[in-house]
């Protein structure tokens, strides 16, 4: 193979980044394996790749600043009813946004108020993940690396959150990899995949099995007008959020949970 | 009356885009102008520049659309406040003289991955890049935009942000590997 080298590095690039194309991506796969250059290349790309983003973190906005941006477009006049407005629901558009500019307030504050009012730890951890996909979606940013390409979303999560993701790849069954994201539960960065159908999005978000939201079986349950499933297996727990109706909701997290048991036997 | 409709949909849209994005803003800001009081005032200014621009406009992109915001306010502010500093503008012959291949002349790929774990090392390392390549590298691997925003928020065709990308991780790697 007589490549030119800049081309090559592109490429490289390219399919670090999730930016080919499937058949682009499938013929790389195949070079990969072929290539112990090329492998070796690109793991030494990763491998870069991931230390920049552990050497130049997201940083968090300084209070003051985030303060003054708030007020730059106030929501009426702020007043005790703010609570009461936001506890009416998550769907109606006001509240989404006085959340998010309460987000950026203090979040703490806001985490606070929310634990005080849910009832039961269980039902804390679904709230929380439903405000988080909620407020990821308005955002217009589902996840916070957005690649179709496990090899990219899972050494990304592997950097920054503790439970190990071992991410499935559904897109035969019509649920493609979108990205990958990271939630806060109690306080514990849990590693969340983002998947794909239609128009519609699914998080799922993986705990380790004691954590205070994790729940053995059951169906599917509505939160705020957001379907939430959740299940558990040998290693761990998973919360499934998803604006998708409750059939094909279920269907995902048969596929999901149908893949997951083979994974040891995977390729790579 | 009408003005007042436009300025309450913009406060809306606003309060929706902006504040889940401002850690985004200010780690970009910060890593464009390398200070940390003025990463500050910029992200203010692109503030005030995407509430004023809400009122005209929906966006469907919010995430590219308002590091795009953030990337001008940083270079206005540069060339207002630090002319000399800016190379916007000059410095396409640093970037020819950079090398964007990797691992060719490493006769020790372990010891290159060890060094990465320096992360004050490669800090210093993004620091030192050209602007253009630096805020490639930024828009991508901190903020996490595709090839397309990315070419969108800086303007630049979109094999310019390839070779770009390709040219930054290159030279970290290059230069991680040459002080030890």
């Amino acid at each position: 193979m007589t490549e030119n080298p800049d081309d090559r590095m592109l490429r490289l690039n390219a399919a670090l980044d999730g930016e080919l194309d499937t058949m682009s991506a499938l013929e790389f796969e195949r070079e990969l394996d072929a290539d112990p250059a090329l492998a070796a290349d690109y793991r030494r790309l990763g491998a870069l790749r991931q230390a920049i983003r552990r050497a130049a973190p997201l940083e968090a906005a300084p209070p003051a600043l985030a303060d003054r941006i708030a007020a730059l477009a106030p929501l009426y006049a702020p007043s005790a009813s703010v609570i009461q407005v936001r506890r009416s629901g998550w769907t109606a558009t006001r509240p989404l946004a006085l959340a998010a500019s309460m987000a950026a307030i203090g979040f703490a504050l806001g985490a606070g108020l929310m634990s005080l009012r849910t009832q039961s730890a269980a039902e804390s951890v679904a709230q929380t993940l439903v405000s988080d996909f909620a407020q990821a979606e308005i955002a217009g940013q589902p996840f916070d690396v957005a690649s179709s390409d496990r090899h990219t979303v899972k050494p990304w999560l592997g950097g920054r959150t503790t439970v190990s993701a071992d991410i499935v790849d559904l897109a035969s069954q019509g649920f493609p990899l979108a990205g990958g994201r990271v939630a806060v539960v109690d306080k514990i960065p849990a590693p969340t995949l983002v998947y794909r159908h239609n128009e519609h999005l699914v998080a799922v978000t993986e705990l380790p099995p004691d954590a205070k939201g994790a729940r053995a079986g059951g169906g599917i349950e509505t939160v705020d007008g957001y379907h939430v499933a959740r299940w558990s297996d040998a290693n761990l727990a998973y919360v499934a959020v998803s604006d998708m109706d409750e059939k094909t909701l279920a269907e995902f997290v048969a596929a999901f949970r149908e893949a997951r048991k083979p994974a040891a036997e995977e390729r790579r | 009356m009408t003005n007042s409709g436009a300025a309450s949909i913009a406060a809306e849209r606003f309060r929706a885009i902006v504040p889940p994005l401002l850690d985004d803003a200010y780690t970009l800001a910060k890593w464009l102008c390398r200070n940390p009081a003025d990463a500050e005032d910029i992200v203010q200014e692109a503030a005030i520049r995407a509430l004023k621009a809400l009122e005209t406009t929906s966006v469907d992109r919010p995430k590219a659309w308002f590091l795009a915001i953030v990337r001008n306010a940083a270079i206005t502010w540069m060339m207002r406040n630090r002319p000399k500093d800016v190379a916007y503008a000059g410095d396409a012959a640093d970037l020819d003289a950079l090398d964007p291949r990797l691992g060719e002349a490493a006769p020790d790929p372990e010891a290159a991955l060890i060094a990465l774990e320096d992360g004050e090392r490669l800090r210093q390392a993004i620091v030192a890049l050209p602007a253009p390549l630096r805020e490639t590298l930024v828009l991508r691997d901190v903020n996490g935009l595709s090839y397309r925003d990315i070419a969108d928020a800086t303007g630049a065709p979109i094999g310019t942000v390839m070779s770009r990308l390709a040219r930054a991780r290159g030279a970290l790697a290059k230069m991680l590997k040459a002080e030890p």
